[in-house]
């Protein structure tokens, strides 16, 4: 295996280079993945830009040395970086600076060791550090390193190459860490774009840069699964994003704590980096006049950068329409509960609208959804007995074919779901599941919400309560109990399947014991047990 | 002289069949690790599953070398001056290749077709059986080619899998990729659409899966012919043809087992129906 012990400024240049041209060639990928912290779609073109502002100040430098080129590099990053992904990298530059300082040349035990300079670094940057994202991704690269050059072997491909992989797991791990990614269905841009720059430089190492012309920097799979849910879904509600603030201040004996701690309150992801003559500022500010003008009490401001986010953020949604997948028939359930949301994303469901009992979803929720989905054909599934007039209401309000199958409990949607045909034109799959619906039977478990008599029956507060297709049926004292009940007024003799959907406030281990007593009632039954997470819901339980 | 037919094991189509109708299949190969076997001929669909689902090695596949297909045209040269080939379709598998590799090898004056079905098991197998009684009754080597290009058209499979275990490990599922994933146990619905695996929708019971296949077979206006096939469960294709009497006179229902090249992918339980439908005149 090619092995190289280390490497000069010289060929720390090329490295910078051959990274660059990688990450290039995903930055689009990269800022479709983009989500947080403002789902703006900019993060590859961002660190593209911070990262060419590198290189160019890296040829600047005459001199040869690793501590020179770097220091190059991470001055570059620092004047040219933009957006928080940029800023973030800059400050990984200037921690690698640090760790290369004095150095003509560096090997896998001086790589290890910079990287750890640059993780701390990458975190000092930012006020409130947030993990599942390029923050987690260089810590957890960094750490790799390290305990390669601990195991012994400290060739520089080998340090890079556990470096890489774990920046590969590290990336894939982010939707599992942060939700708003987990939501979006896809991994942190901030860390694959930092992976891909590190993936550059291992294969620079390797000496595949002939090879690298024909190939594409991969966007790595996600370690759980994802569904694409819609851009829509990701910035629920009407959250301003305002001005993406940034600009280099010059001047001198400047603090960038006390610049920070001044800018806090002006705005949010905000990031103040440098030294006390040059400072990038950051920020997403409603008023980036206040924020300039205080700017410019204190040195001179160059390369002012003030670009709207809420357009930013449009332009964005419509880029990620267009690289949705194409489906002729989409689907859109309206679904509460994270584990009941990944069982429907697990079916196929083309979009969640967030909502169920006591949330209803607007009919503008709905409507909204119907837009954003990439089918000139729809099928709501409400999934609720007071969401499917809201639904009906989206039909008048939009061009495109809606049809609304009302499924009034979650069974029944996913038996609908099920029901769909990939070949069927969208009549046949509109009776297809209607029918389908039909065949499912729904019980409830809840606690009743307070004392009552009804439907004949006498129900005390905080009681298990149990209702069949909607209907209230039974009460008991507790929730085996009360299934019970219901489950004697079937006939189950023509049933095969049995789903248990446990709710957020309930133990797994509970249902458990519902599973073993339907069981051992009725052995023909096939008993499965899912997370729904529903709210008020302690069980949902479908019959097939 | 008539038309000799030739296919190779994916068409599931059983020896009495074959000799019947005077059809040659090449064998695909089965992987036990270092053991090797030639499909149906050297090792059973029982003894197979068995293993699949036994054992600890995961089986693999390979086409027929051409060397195969050579030895069989070199044979039937002899006899013929016209062979058909329809073998299953190229995106499952290289044995299309092998075949047309072959052919430019033919030492024999003979005239060879070979034709990439773009389907498997008794939808190719009920193309075969068409093309081999039109053989049987005369049909030139042109007349047969067309027959069978038109025969593709008409010749719909659908299978019930009763697991995605093995879907999800042979890798090979083109468009059923998104039946994976599933947080609940599902059934799938497939069938082979363009050349590949595709899925048509998910049950969650057997019983489930039989009604679809069912009412998929009720669906089709003009039947010409019916195939029932099954991996491990002959009881349950038993009552299946049974169901199917009611559209189709069962006397001529073919019935077949899944190869297990196939079977691999679909895993024991699995189950398909064909219909080739009759021309519309």
């Amino acid at each position: 295996m090619k092995q190289i012990n280390s490497i000069n400024g010289r060929e720390l240049k090329e490295m910078l280079a051959t990274a660059t041209s990688w990450l290039e060639k995903s930055a689009s990928d990269i800022d479709a993945l983009n989500v947080f912290p403002v789902p703006d779609g900019d993060t590859g073109t961002n660190m593209l830009l911070t990262m060419r502002s590198s290189i160019e100040e890296a040829h600047l430098t005459g001199d040869s040395s690793v501590s020179a080129v770097a220091q190059a590099i991470a001055k570059g990053a620092l004047m040219g970086a933009r957006g928080n992904s940029g800023v973030i990298l800059s400050q990984i530059w200037r921690g690698l600076a640090q760790g290369l300082q004095d150095k003509k040349s560096f090997n896998g035990s001086d790589l290890a060791g910079a990287l750890q300079q640059a993780s701390t670094m990458a975190y000092r940057g930012i006020s409130n550090p947030v993990e599942g994202t390029i923050l987690t991704v260089i810590r957890e690269a960094s750490e790799a390193g390290q305990s390669q050059v601990d195991s012994g072997s400290d060739d520089l491909i080998s340090v890079m190459e556990a470096v890489v992989n774990a920046a590969n797991e590290s990336v894939a791990n982010t939707p599992t860490l942060l939700p708003v990614l987990r939501e979006a269905g896809v991994v942190d841009a901030g860390g694959q774009g930092l992976y891909t720059i590190l993936e550059g430089a291992l294969r620079y190492l390797r000496g595949e840069v002939e090879q690298m012309q024909f190939r594409k920097p991969q966007i790595i799979v996600s370690s759980i699964p994802l569904t694409v849910r819609l851009p829509q879904m990701i910035a629920a509600g009407e959250e301003i994003y305002g001005y993406c603030t940034e600009f280099l201040l010059k001047g001198v004996e400047l603090s960038p704590e006390k610049i920070e701690a001044r800018l806090r309150r002006k705005g949010k992801s905000l990031m103040v980096v440098g030294d006390d003559s040059t400072v990038r500022v950051h920020v997403h500010t409603l008023e980036p006049g206040n924020v300039i003008r205080y700017a410019t009490s204190l040195g001179t401001i160059h390369q002012i950068s003030i670009r709207n986010m809420d357009e930013q953020h449009r332009d964005f949604l419509e880029m990620q329409k267009a690289r949705m997948p194409e489906v002729d028939i989409a689907t859109i359930a309206v679904v509460s509960g994270d584990g009941l949301a990944d069982v429907f994303t697990s079916l196929g469901v083309t979009a969640i609208v967030p909502g169920g009992q006591t949330m209803n979803p607007s009919t503008k929720d709905l409507l909204q959804a119907v837009k954003a989905v990439a089918s000139g054909k729809v099928i709501i599934l409400p999934n609720n007995k007071n969401i499917v007039l809201t639904a009906e209401q989206v039909l008048s309000l939009t061009d495109k074919m809606v049809e609304i199958v009302p499924t009034q409990t979650i069974p029944q949607g996913v038996a609908a779901l099920l029901s769909f045909d990939y070949e069927a034109d969208f009549e046949t799959n509109v009776q297809l599941m209607k029918e389908a619906k039909s065949a499912v039977k729904t019980i409830e478990i809840t606690r009743a919400i307070r004392s009552a008599h009804l439907d004949g029956l006498s129900i005390k507060k905080r009681q298990a309560i149990g209702l069949l297709d909607g209907e209230l049926l039974a009460a008991g004292n507790n929730t085996i109990d009360t299934l019970n009940k219901i489950l004697a007024k079937l006939d189950l003799r023509k049933s095969e399947i049995i789903t248990i959907y446990y709710g957020a406030d309930t133990e797994l281990a509970e249902a458990e014991k519902v599973n073993s007593s339907i069981r051992e009632q009725y052995p023909h039954l096939q008993v499965e047990v899912v997370k729904g997470g529903q709210p008020h819901y302690n069980y949902i339980i479908s019959i097939e | 002289m008539a038309v000799k037919i030739v296919t190779d094991s994916l068409s599931d189509i059983t020896s009495d069949i074959a000799e019947g109708l005077g059809i040659t299949i090449v064998p695909l190969t089965v992987l036990f690790g270092h053991e090797s076997f030639l499909d149906r001929v050297t090792i059973t669909t029982d003894e197979f599953y068995d293993r699949l689902i036994h054992g600890t090695v995961w089986p693999t596949t390979t086409q027929p070398p051409p060397s195969a297909f050579l030895e069989v045209y070199n044979k039937l040269a002899k006899e013929t001056d016209e062979i058909l080939v329809v073998t299953l379709s190229s995106k499952l598998s290289g044995t299309y290749q092998s075949a047309l590799n072959a052919k430019s090898l033919v030492e024999e004056k003979c005239r060879i077709e070979v034709i990439d079905s773009q389907t498997v098991a008794m939808g190719l197998g009920l193309i075969i059986i068409a093309a081999a009684k039109k053989a049987q009754a005369g049909a030139n080597l042109d007349e047969l080619t067309g027959l069978v290009r038109r025969a593709m058209t008409r010749s719909h499979l659908v299978a019930y899998f009763d697991t995605l275990k093995y879907l999800a490990k042979g890798g090979r599922i083109g468009k059923a990729q998104g039946l994976l994933g599933s947080l609940l146990s599902v059934k799938p619905i497939l069938t082979v659409k363009d050349g590949e695996m595709a899925p048509l929708s998910r049950v969650r019971s057997l019983s489930a899966g039989m009604d679809y296949l069912y009412n998929f077979v009720a669906g089709c206006p003009r039947i010409e012919e019916l195939a029932v096939e099954y991996c491990t469960t002959p009881d349950e294709a038993e009552r299946l043809v049974e169901r199917l009497g009611s559209l189709f006179p069962k006397e001529r229902i073919y019935r077949s087992t899944i190869s297990p090249v196939v079977g691999t992918h679909a895993g024991p339980g699995a189950m398909a129906v064909t219909v080739l439908e009759s021309e519309s005149n």
